[in-house]
């Protein structure tokens, strides 16, 4: 454990990271991934998704969205733009815009099913 | 690329609203049956549409390695990003943080960019000389 942090750190002093540009790619997965997941929402609560149902939709539609992203924003080389693919790209803020999805889910669903 | 997502968003968004109009009044006349299958269709084209506009319209993800950072900067230099302020000023996108120890003087030019690598002694001389000469060109 000790030796790999000490092996990363040395790859860090090689290769250095811009702050600023993790920090606004981060900016910019999350600000899609609450939009999405609100359109996502109102796809759900329209279909009339019930319980498991409209969680595994979201969890389908954001593995698109990752999809979309690794292809159109990253061009397939996701190492460039993040220190962590798997968790800031494709895992990134899954889980923050979950609210958004519940909240746009259940209020589509009372408004145009029940 | 700003277009082709306005685009995509516009018609994503037109048939979001169809789609969901329509479930609204099929649900009002024919209540407890299940939704046709146009609808679902065109309600799952447009939820494609509109994700894929937001993912193309989004501003560019920046290179996070130093060293393509850098490049970046040094091969775009800075250019407006096509945003302007409240006062009509247009923002430009970062510049190089070193541009302000000279070091472009030395790459194109024959002069030492590095101030502290400056030839001292070869300017004093110059100078003598420019004297000697009575001060003219």
């Amino acid at each position: 454990m000790a030796a790999s942090a000490l092996n990363e750190e040395r790859q860090l002093a090689i290769n250095p990271i811009v702050a600023s540009s993790v920090q606004h790619n981060t900016q910019v997965i999350s600000n899609i991934r609450n939009l999405t997941a609100s359109l996502f929402g109102v796809a759900a609560g329209t279909l009339g998704l019930e319980s498991y149902a409209g969680f595994i939709f979201y969890i389908l539609a954001s593995l698109v969205v990752s999809v979309l992203l690794f292809a159109l924003k990253t061009d397939g080389k996701p190492g460039a733009y993040f220190y962590r693919p798997l968790g800031d790209l494709w895992l990134g803020d899954v889980f923050g815009g979950l609210s958004g999805f519940v909240l746009t889910w259940t209020l589509f669903y009372g408004l145009v099913r029940a | 690329m700003a277009v082709f997502g306005t685009a995509l968003n516009g018609a994503g968004a037109v048939l979001l609203t169809h789609a969901v109009y329509s479930t609204h009044e099929h649900t009002a006349t024919f209540a407890s049956t299940p939704l046709p299958l146009d609808i679902s269709l065109e309600l799952l084209v447009s939820i494609l549409l509109l994700s894929l506009g937001i993912v193309v319209s989004f501003a560019p993800l920046k290179p996070i390695q130093y060293a393509q950072w850098a490049g970046q900067l040094s091969r775009e230099g800075r250019h407006g990003e096509g945003q302007y302020t409240r006062e009509g000023e247009e923002m430009l996108s970062e510049g190089d943080p070193y541009a302000f120890l000279g070091l472009d003087g030395g790459i194109g030019g024959k002069g030492e960019g590095r101030r502290g690598f400056w030839d001292v002694k070869g300017k004093r001389r110059e100078y003598e000389d420019w004297v000697r000469q009575g001060g003219k060109q």
